[in-house]
């Protein structure tokens, strides 16, 4: 096509205990839409990262319009025209469209700000890309596409020649993607380049010419679009082998134990319906954002419902807060461990109390501290948490070990349902491991299992039955021994047609 | 693992927020001592007495204010509460209504503000600092229109000498085994809300909800209960300080209190209480508080002015929490984190 624009060789880049880059080759020329394809996880934004100048590169070469970067700055990268648009949107929401466009750069008059002239030039380049919005607005009234729209027009503004798009349409409308994409073909026959990062892998085939896939970090192939098929795409993104170990425990399958009805909760928990039954694991596999997490905190109370019943032991519960579904043997190990599972400020054993405080503590609520030691020594010796006292701050804790403090919480108590939201998320694999033999262990004795994962091998590894969600959706149901990866992802990215001839 | 086998002191030193504790109890000594030397009378028995007297007022204030800091939230109105609680005793008072019954109006009155600050904080998800702004200025209303704008007379003048005298010794200036009822009620009190606070169910939801208000949420830990329980105990001990300064005085006093929600922040911070929230213990605030007034009294007897009292006393404010960070982060700015 054109000529290259931007080169990457051999690309690394680690963080502690991770390589995240390993050798990345990437390739971007001027007048075309690259799609960066891969997993979650697969080192896709690290890449953009460095090409922004957010990261600093360990080894390798990249050119951007024939100049090379050593280590390359994020200022450098703005002027080398390099913007990338975020997944979240980097806007101060009180300042206005002009404001906001003109943030660090702005144009001084003789004694004060040339707002007139500042406003003038937004207006110019949001009416060059036909978005009809008023530059004096304020961004936070303003709905999430426009406030996309209008961090284009702010890379524009300062001249951009390479974009970068991070799941540009994941919080948009079938008619909100089409202005997008109309906006992307009249950047593309400007000449400038575009990074598109998407899931949606069938929103592809408007606008993209070229696809790279990554893989653990690992640059796997670059194709033109048209030449590949979607399977051959898919096969390249998840053609892992398994490395790590999933021990599995196979059970009789017992008696209903868990059953929830008609679930809705906002955008993404519609019409949710599923049960799970004594002796099995069932996994939740799907994308980033297609509702699992939502869904977990919609069962467990701490998110609003707007219907739906729940069941346990066939008995109809009333959840309608976090404290509710304790009582009523539910509970949920949270996927962020930072924001929603611990105490960081407090001490394992405060930690490991918190949720059993009522078993604990005598009528009074003076905590028995002989049985508290007796529950800690317990946790701590079940899962393995390496500590040398339970004194110490959860948030000094490896994230392996404040993950077994999380999940350690809950297992006090004879619940009947446990929930597990990314348990393994940011792991090393021995204590993945012991985190699998450990639900294993709750299959066992018969309690209801709910796993929530991203990881397409742990989900198939570990869980017996696995259901399906795409953008707030059950899309489908398999069993973890005849299924595929392929056939998962096809589930978890048939989202409903949003998004339909945009050319 | 093995913390059945550690030393005492090891096991004491192992309590979290001891560190700060003992540090300011160290801090403590020292500037006693040095006081005592400049001026040999801070040794004395009377000034001792006095000094634990008027350091229990501090203490009173440094535990309402650290209960709330604690759960990561202030409490503006500590100061009119006080207010409140001394205009509404001594009014009623005045009118010839028995102490007791005063003291329980008073104390009721305190609790509503209480509530009403734990539901705006806890429920409606009000910034502490605006909610309780706003309960500060309307409870100081309440406390000038108690008694129509003014001052109170003399609660004799009401209920009799007698009486009156009952009320003024029991609160401030009657002792037992030596020692003013001041402090013995202030360490009554210091008592129950350091076992409320280390061993029960309700301290470790305090903690917890100033730790991480959503892991709190997420373990089935009740916020707005727990919010208001932490400002409940802020009313309590409030309105037992505004007793105390009635009977001191013997009569209400409309401004009393001003500014006593900052001594509170200032008598636990130096204690080592976080207004971050989730960190802290009342040992701490007991040493605080008692840094804090012999510091006062130090400088009184050594014939200090006003003016440069309170100049010390903000250096020392922070530079307790300086050293803490020094002391937690190793040097000034060194860690960074990686």
């Amino acid at each position: 096509m054109n000529e290259v624009i931007v080169s990457m060789k051999d690309i690394c880049k680690s963080f502690p205990g991770v390589k995240a880059l390993d050798h990345v080759n990437f390739e971007l020329r001027s007048g075309e839409v690259m799609a960066l394809l891969g997993e979650n996880g697969a080192g896709k934004s690290t890449l953009m990262k460095v090409l922004s100048g957010v990261y600093t590169r360990d080894s390798g070469t990249m050119e951007i319009f024939g100049k090379e970067y050593g280590d390359l700055t994020p200022k450098q990268a703005q002027e080398a025209g390099v913007a990338i648009i975020h997944q979240e949107l980097n806007m101060c929401r009180h300042l206005s469209v002009t404001e906001n466009m003109f943030l660090g750069r702005e144009v001084s008059g003789r004694l004060a700000l040339d707002n007139a002239r500042m406003e003038e030039e937004a207006g110019a380049i949001l009416q060059d890309l036909r978005i009809d919005i008023d530059p004096r607005q304020t961004v936070g009234d303003l709905p999430v596409s426009k406030q996309q729209m209008v961090e284009i027009a702010k890379a524009l503004s300062i001249n951009a020649r390479i974009l970068i798009m991070d799941e540009p349409t994941s919080a948009l409308t079938s008619k909100e993607i089409d202005d997008l994409f109309r906006i992307i073909h009249k950047l593309k026959a400007e000449g400038r380049g575009i990074v598109y990062i998407s899931h949606r892998l069938e929103e592809l085939q408007h606008i993209v010419d070229r696809v790279t896939i990554m893989r653990d970090g690992q640059y796997i192939t670059d194709m033109h679009f048209k030449d590949a098929t979607m399977d051959q795409i898919i096969a390249h993104m998840v053609g892992r082998e398994i490395k790590e170990k999933f021990p599995r425990v196979t059970c009789e399958k017992g008696k209903k134990i868990f059953e929830v009805r008609n679930l809705n909760a906002g955008k993404l928990v519609r019409d949710i319906n599923f049960s799970v039954y004594a002796g099995e694991i069932v996994g939740f596999a799907g994308l980033m954002g297609a509702g699992r997490t939502e869904t977990t905190r919609a069962i467990f109370g701490v998110d609003a419902r707007e219907s739906g019943e729940i069941f346990v032991d066939g008995k109809e519960v009333n959840i309608n807060n976090p404290m509710d579904a304790i009582r009523n043997g539910v509970v949920l190990a949270p996927e962020d461990r930072k924001k929603d599972g611990l105490c960081t400020k407090l001490s394992i054993r405060h930690n490991l109390a918190l949720p059993n405080l009522d078993l604990i503590c005598n009528k009074l609520g003076v905590v028995n501290s002989q049985k508290e030691q007796d529950l800690c020594d317990k946790a701590v010796q079940d899962l393995r948490i390496k500590t040398p006292d339970v004194e110490v701050d959860s948030g000094n804790l490896s994230g392996g070990n404040q993950q077994k403090v999380v999940v350690g919480k809950w297992l006090a108590r004879d619940s009947r349902v446990v929930i597990f939201d990314e348990p393994t998320r940011g792991i090393d694999v021995g204590a993945k491991v012991e985190i699998y033999h450990l639900m294993n262990e709750l299959k066992k004795q018969g309690i209801a299992v709910m796993f929530v994962s991203s990881e397409m091998p742990e989900v198939m590894g570990i869980a017996d039955r696995i259901i399906v969600m795409c953008d707030g959706r059950i899309t489908g149901e398999v069993m973890a021994e005849d299924t595929t990866q392929n056939e998962i992802l096809t589930l978890a990215t048939s989202f409903e047609n949003k998004n339909i001839g945009s050319n | 693992m093995n913390s059945k086998k550690q030393s005492p002191l090891k096991r004491l030193l192992g309590i979290r927020g001891m560190g700060a504790a003992l540090t300011a109890f160290v801090g403590l000594i020292i500037i006693y001592a040095a006081f005592g030397l400049i001026n040999s009378a801070v040794f004395s028995g009377q000034n001792i007495s006095n000094l634990l007297r008027s350091m229990s007022k501090y203490l009173l204030i440094g535990i309402a204010q650290s209960y709330v800091l604690i759960t990561g939230n202030i409490d503006l109105s500590i100061g009119s509460m006080v207010g409140m609680s001394a205009m509404i005793a001594a009014t009623l008072m005045t009118r010839g209504v028995s102490p007791v019954i005063a003291i329980v109006v008073a104390l009721a009155s305190c609790i509503v503000v209480g509530v009403i600050n734990g539901y705006l904080v806890g429920k409606f998800k009000l910034p502490p600092f605006i909610a309780t702004l706003g309960t500060m200025f309307v409870t100081r209303g309440i406390a000038y229109m108690v008694n129509s704008n003014r001052n109170t007379d003399a609660i004799a003048t009401g209920i009799g000498k007698e009486a009156g005298d009952s009320f003024q010794n029991f609160f401030y200036y009657g002792t037992t085994l030596g020692i003013y009822n001041t402090f013995w009620i202030a360490m009554i009190m210091f008592v129950i809300f350091f076992f409320l606070l280390s061993k029960t169910r309700t301290g470790r939801h305090i903690y917890a909800i100033g730790s991480n208000i959503d892991a709190a949420k997420l373990s089935g830990v009740n916020v707005v209960a727990t919010t208001t329980k932490a400002y409940l105990v802020s009313a309590v001990c409030s309105c037992m300080v505004g007793l105390i300064l009635c009977a001191q005085a013997s009569m209400g006093n409309m401004e009393a209190g001003n500014m006593y929600e900052m001594y509170g922040v200032a008598a636990g911070v130096i204690g080592g209480v976080s207004p971050l929230g989730g960190t802290g213990i009342l040992l701490g605030t007991l040493a605080g508080a008692a840094v804090w007034q012999t510091l006062e009294n130090g400088l009184n007897m050594i014939g200090a002015q006003v003016g440069i009292q309170r100049v010390v006393i903000g250096i020392i404010v922070v530079a307790a929490v300086l050293l803490d960070v020094v002391i937690r982060n190793g040097e000034f700015g060194k860690k960074k984190a990686k």
